[in-house]
C-alpha cells in the first residue's frame, strides 16, 4: 500500500477520527486486496518483453540476409512460429496465467507477421501491404478468444486500423475500400463486450473503451470514396453514435475520463458542427451528392444503429434520459439534406443548435455541481463567438466588449456555482454535527 | 474438458498459421519451376518497408500500350499481354480488360493513367529485397552501369505462370545484382 495513505490513516488516528483498530481493518484490507497487483505488473512487463523480442525479431530477419540459402531462409521463417505456437500451445494446455497467456500471445502474433514477411522477401512478392496486413490478422485473430487475451486484442485493433488507412489512404491510386475492417472490428466486440459487463473499471477496459472508438473514427476517413461532402454526414453521425454508446448504463459506473465513446462523440459532434456555423460550408461544398452511393449508405446505416441505441435508452431509462448531443446528428442530417439549397439558414440554424447545445452542458454542469461541464459549455460558446468574429464586420470596440463579455461570464458563473457548493456543503456539515 | 476444446481449437489455429507461408512457397516454387521465364529491362531505385525490410523499387520500361480502345479508366484491372522481342527481352503486344483466349502469358496489373489511347500501367512485381546494406549500394551500382550506355545491361528475370509472376533475381551486365553490389563495393 502506498506511503501517503498510510500517512493519512495515521492523521486520521492521531485525530481521533477512527480508533487504531479501524486503521488496522482498513490497512489489512488494502494490503489483501493490493496482493493482485504484483501480477498484474508481471502481465504487463510480459508483453512488452515479447512485444520487443517479437518486433526485434522482424527487424532482424528484414536485414534480408543474402548470405543464407534460400532453404536457411525458409526453415528460419517457420522458426520463431513454431516456438511461438508451442508457447500458446503450453499456456493454453496447463492452463497457465494471465501473464503466459498475454506474453505467448503476442510473441505469436509478430511470429505469424514475420514468418509471412519473410516468405515474400524471399519471392519477392511486391508491395501489397494491405494484402499483407489482411492475412496476419486474420490468422491472429482467433488467439483473442483462445486466450482471452487483452494484448492481442489490442493488437488486432492496432493492425486493422493501420490496414484501413493502408487499403483505403495511402496506399498508391488506391479506389478500394477495406470492408474487411469492419470484420476484424466486430470479430473483437465480443471479448470487449464481455470485459465491459464483467470488469467494467478495470484499466484493460478503460484502454478498450479508448482506443476502439479512434481506432474507428481513425478508419472511417478510408471508406469515403466519392462523395466527400457526405463524408462530413459520416463522420458527424459517427459522433452521434459514439456519444449515444457512451451514455449507455453499462458506462455510468466509471469516470467520465475513462469513457472515451462520450468526449470523442462530444468533441467530434462540436468540431464538426463549428465548421457549419461558417457561410462557406453551405455555400462552397454542397452542391451535388449521390443517394446511390457507398457514402450514403454507410451513413444510413450508422444512423440506423444510432437511432437504434436511442430507442433501446429510452425504454430502459425513459426519455429524459435522451441528451440533446445525441440527437444532433438527426437535426444535422434535417439540415444538410433537406436544406442545404438555402445557404442562410441551415448556417443560422446550426450557430443556434451549437448554442443550445452549450447552454445544454452549463445548465447539466450547474445542476450536477461538475465543474469540468460547466466550463466546457462555457467553452462551447466562447468559441461560437469567436468563430462569428472571423466573418462578420464587427468593429473591434465591439469585439474587444464581447470578448470581456464572455470572460465575466466565465467568472461569474463559476464563481456563483463555488459559492452554492459551499453552501451546499455548510448545510451538509449542519444536518451530520 | 474445456482446455482441450481450447486446445483442439488453437491447434486449428496453428495449422492454418503455418499453412499460409508453406502454401505462399509452393506457389512460388511451382511457378519457377514450371512458368516461363522473360527479362523485363528495368531500373532500381531504393526505399524501404516497415516490416519486410530493405528492397528496390524497379521501373520497368514497359509501363504504356497505345490502343485504340478509349474507355480505359485509372484504377481499373488490365491483362498485360507478354511476349519476347528479337533481342530475348519482354515486349506487350496487347492489353486486355478481359482474359482473352488465346495461349499467351499476362500479366495483371492495374490502368495507372490514361490519355488519348496511351494505358499506363506498373508492372506488379517491382519489389526486390535485398540486404539492407546493399539496396543503396545497388541504385549507386545501377547508376554507374547506366552510364556505360551499354544498351539492354539491367534487366529483371522474372517467371510467368497464369495469374502468378514471380521475380526471381535482377541481373547488371548478367550479373546478378547482389554480386554485382559486392563487385563494386570491392
Amino acid at each position: 500500500m502506498n506511503s501517503k495513505f498510510n500517512k493519512e490513516l495515521q492523521e486520521l488516528v492521531r485525530n481521533q477520527v477512527i480508533s487504531s483498530e479501524i486503521a488496522d481493518r482498513i490497512s489489512q484490507y488494502y494490503d489483501t486486496k493490493n496482493v493482485s497487483k504484483p501480477n498484474q505488473l508481471f502481465t504487463i512487463f510480459g508483453v512488452f518483453g515479447a512485444l520487443l523480442v517479437g518486433s526485434g525479431i522482424i527487424l532482424m530477419l528484414a536485414h534480408n540476409w543474402d548470405d543464407f540459402s534460400k532453404i536457411t531462409k525458409t526453415i528460419l521463417a517457420f522458426i520463431p512460429l513454431l516456438i511461438g505456437q508451442c508457447f500458446v500451445g503450453f499456456s493454453i494446455l496447463k492452463n497457465k496465467s494471465k501473464t503466459w497467456k498475454e506474453s505467448s500471445g503476442t510473441f505469436l502474433f509478430f511470429a505469424v507477421g514475420t514468418s509471412i514477411s519473410l516468405v515474400s522477401q524471399i519471392y519477392n512478392i511486391s508491395g501489397d501491404l494491405g494484402a499483407f496486413l489482411q492475412v496476419w490478422i486474420a490468422l491472429c485473430l482467433p488467439l483473442v478468444y483462445v486466450l482471452r487475451s487483452h494484448a492481442v486484442a489490442l493488437l488486432v485493433v492496432l493492425f486493422s486500423t493501420y490496414y484501413a488507412l493502408e487499403v483505403g489512404v495511402w496506399e498508391y491510386r488506391s479506389d478500394k475500400t477495406p470492408w474487411m475492417y469492419l470484420v476484424f472490428v466486430l470479430a473483437i466486440v465480443p471479448h470487449y463486450w464481455l470485459q465491459l459487463k464483467n470488469n467494467t473499471s478495470s484499466n484493460a477496459t478503460s484502454i478498450f473503451n479508448w482506443a476502439i472508438p479512434i481506432s474507428i473514427a481513425t478508419s472511417l476517413v478510408t471508406f469515403i470514396s466519392k462523395d466527400e461532402e457526405l463524408g462530413f454526414v459520416m463522420y458527424i453521425t459517427l459522433f452521434g453514435l459514439f456519444y449515444t454508446i457512451g451514455r449507455l448504463t453499462v458506462f455510468n459506473k466509471i469516470r467520465i475520463l475513462k469513457n472515451g465513446y462520450l468526449i470523442l462523440g462530444s468533441l467530434g459532434t462540436i468540431i464538426l458542427l463549428m465548421i457549419f456555423t461558417f457561410r462557406w460550408p453551405w455555400k462552397e461544398l454542397f452542391n451535388t451528392w449521390d443517394y446511390n452511393s457507398q457514402e450514403f449508405y454507410i451513413t444510413i446505416a450508422l444512423g440506423g444503429i444510432a437511432i437504434g441505441g436511442i430507442g433501446y435508452a429510452i425504454v430502459k431509462q425513459g426519455v429524459r434520459a435522451i441528451s440533446l448531443f445525441q440527437l444532433t446528428f438527426l437535426i444535422f442530417w434535417i439540415l444538410f439534406f433537406g436544406l442545404s439549397q438555402i445557404e442562410s439558414l441551415p448556417m443560422i440554424l446550426t450557430n443556434l443548435l451549437i448554442f443550445v447545445l452549450g447552454i445544454v452542458m452549463i445548465r447539466n454542469g450547474v445542476n450536477t455541481f461538475n465543474f469540468s461541464i460547466l466550463n466546457y459549455g462555457l467553452l462551447i460558446i466562447s468559441i461560437l463567438i469567436i468563430c462569428r468574429f472571423f466573418d462578420t464586420n464587427m468593429s473591434f470596440v465591439m469585439r474587444g466588449i464581447l470578448f470581456v463579455m464572455v470572460g465575466i461570464g466565465f467568472f461569474l458563473t463559476n464563481y456563483r456555482m463555488l459559492k452554492k457548493q459551499q453552501k451546499k456543503e455548510s448545510n451538509q456539515q449542519k444536518i451530520i454535527s | 474438458m474445456k482446455i482441450t476444446y481450447l486446445f483442439i481449437i488453437f491447434i486449428i489455429i496453428a495449422i492454418a498459421q503455418i499453412f499460409v507461408p508453406i502454401q505462399m512457397t509452393m506457389d512460388n516454387e511451382d511457378v519457377i519451376d514450371s512458368g516461363v521465364a522473360y527479362k523485363f529491362k528495368t531500373r532500381p531505385i531504393d526505399p524501404t518497408d516497415p516490416f519486410r525490410g530493405k528492397y528496390i523499387t524497379l521501373r520497368y520500361e514497359i509501363n504504356h500500350f497505345n490502343t485504340s480502345d478509349t474507355t480505359y479508366v485509372v484504377g481499373e484491372e488490365i491483362y498485360v499481354y507478354i511476349r519476347n522481342d528479337n533481342k530475348g527481352f519482354a515486349e506487350v503486344h496487347n492489353v486486355s480488360k478481359e482474359p482473352l483466349d488465346v495461349k499467351e502469358d499476362y500479366v495483371k496489373t492495374r490502368v495507372t493513367y490514361y490519355y488519348k489511347g496511351k494505358v499506363s500501367f506498373q508492372l506488379p512485381f517491382n519489389t526486390f529485397y535485398m540486404e539492407e546494406t546493399k539496396a543503396y549500394d545497388a541504385e549507386m551500382a545501377y547508376n554507374r552501369a547506366n552510364r556505360d550506355s551499354l544498351p539492354n545491361n539491367i534487366y529483371a528475370l522474372v517467371y510467368i505462370k497464369e495469374d502468378s509472376a514471380v521475380l526471381k533475381d535482377v541481373y547488371i551486365d548478367d550479373v546478378p545484382i547482389q554480386e554485382f553490389v559486392d563487385t563494386y563495393k570491392n
